[in-house]
């Protein structure tokens, strides 16, 4: 009888906040930083195998897809860099008020999508 | 393990329809999780207009008045009425809380009612938490101290006493546990923030002499580091309290004993 009783739904209805919303893609950034170092690999390899082969590399870094992956790369770093630092508060027990959790979450998230554009900008400017 | 999908079993139909009887122009709809032990059919979603003219404010009123006035076949713990003692802690509006001090005038739209999320159920809105009740036991919640306390009384500082500020007002209703992901996900290993934050009220305890054996036991990749500061804990907790803190500082102690 007991084996038949059904699961009450769980991520079906549970409402998502920030922290809750942070806290998932936390997790996804990592894998895409995981996967994303291979694109790095490329890139070296590129270098080593002299100019010719870069080339290969930077047409494909201009192209709309090597852009959309770049831009990507570099939001999602820098989104897992904030929210580890978040982390690291939390680690040493501070930062736990709901309000303040609110706070530090849209910083994160804000912060993610201000300093990507921020670092687009400024690359443009640099190179 | 993570499962998103619902088995087969729990997969919720679309149920019966109560229309009002009684003609008030207040009405408001109420969505709530039905599941008849008896009958071995799917758990279902009934709806029942309500005429909200006459309900008192909180959600356990509003399901008093289904039951007494509209259903008396629906399902639900309930006992003081007054955010005491957890009985009737539920999912309402996406988010875990206790009924008799949900105020329903909070929550916009229709109003669904689920019973606490990833429990075995039993009926309607009542999940089965003993193994909860199991990991609860297992933490020891109960003063470790070889002074013989029925001759003399047990002193504590101000300074210590504050340390149980925040902790002792827990009421085990379980609303913090099954907000918890990891917790859905690893229920049987991962002790869950009340757990937790029980275990933690006994270690801060400046009375109790087991800290470091208390430490060492939950101590675990599993029981304890299954915590990813979430929060959905701290956010559910309709006594205010925050586990998610709680836990933070077991693994601050561990880190820095």
């Amino acid at each position: 009888m007991k084996d038949n009783n059904p699961i009450s739904p769980h991520i079906q209805v549970y409402n998502w906040h920030i922290s809750s919303l942070v806290s998932i893609s936390h997790r996804i950034t990592g894998v895409i930083n995981y996967l994303l170092l291979i694109l790095v690999c490329f890139w070296v390899i590129s270098l080593i195998f002299g100019s010719e082969s870069y080339q290969y590399f930077k047409k494909f870094s201009e192209s709309m897809v090597g852009k959309f992956f770049i831009i990507g790369f570099i939001w999602s770093y820098l989104f897992q860099i904030l929210s580890e630092i978040r982390h690291w508060f939390w680690d040493m027990g501070y930062g736990f008020e709901l309000r303040t959790t609110k706070i530090t979450g849209v910083i994160v998230i804000l912060g993610s999508f201000i300093l990507t554009i921020a670092l687009y900008l400024l690359s443009g400017v640099l190179i | 393990m993570v499962q998103i999908n619902l088995p087969k079993n729990s997969k919720i139909q679309k149920g019966k329809y109560f229309k009002d009887t009684t003609g008030s122009k207040n009405i408001r709809k109420v969505n709530i999780y039905r599941w008849d032990p008896s009958t071995g059919e799917n758990p279902r979603i009934d709806t029942y207009e309500v005429d909200m003219d006459n309900c008192p404010s909180k959600v356990l009123d509003l399901l008093n008045k289904i039951k007494n006035e509209i259903d008396p076949t629906i399902a639900y713990r309930r006992s003081c009425a007054h955010g005491v003692c957890g009985s009737c802690a539920m999912n309402m509006d996406g988010k875990n809380g206790l009924a008799c001090t949900k105020p329903h005038s909070e929550i916009k739209g229709d109003i669904n009612i689920y019973p606490l999320p990833h429990l075995k159920v039993l009926k309607d809105l009542i999940g089965d938490l003993s193994s909860l009740y199991k990991q609860y036991e297992s933490v020891e919640p109960w003063l470790k101290n070889s002074n013989d306390s029925s001759k003399t009384e047990n002193l504590q500082s101000k300074e210590d006493r504050a340390k149980l500020d925040g902790l002792y007002e827990c009421i085990m209703c379980a609303c913090c546990s099954t907000s918890c992901p990891s917790y859905w996900w690893n229920g049987d290993k991962y002790l869950g923030p009340a757990v937790l934050l029980q275990a933690y009220r006994w270690i801060i305890d400046s009375r109790d002499e087991d800290r470091k054996a208390r430490l060492k036991k939950v101590a675990d990749e599993l029981k304890l580091y299954r915590c990813h500061t979430i929060m959905n804990c701290t956010n559910a907790c309709p006594k205010g309290l925050n586990p998610a803190k709680a836990i933070a500082s077991i693994k601050k102690m561990l880190a820095t004993s």
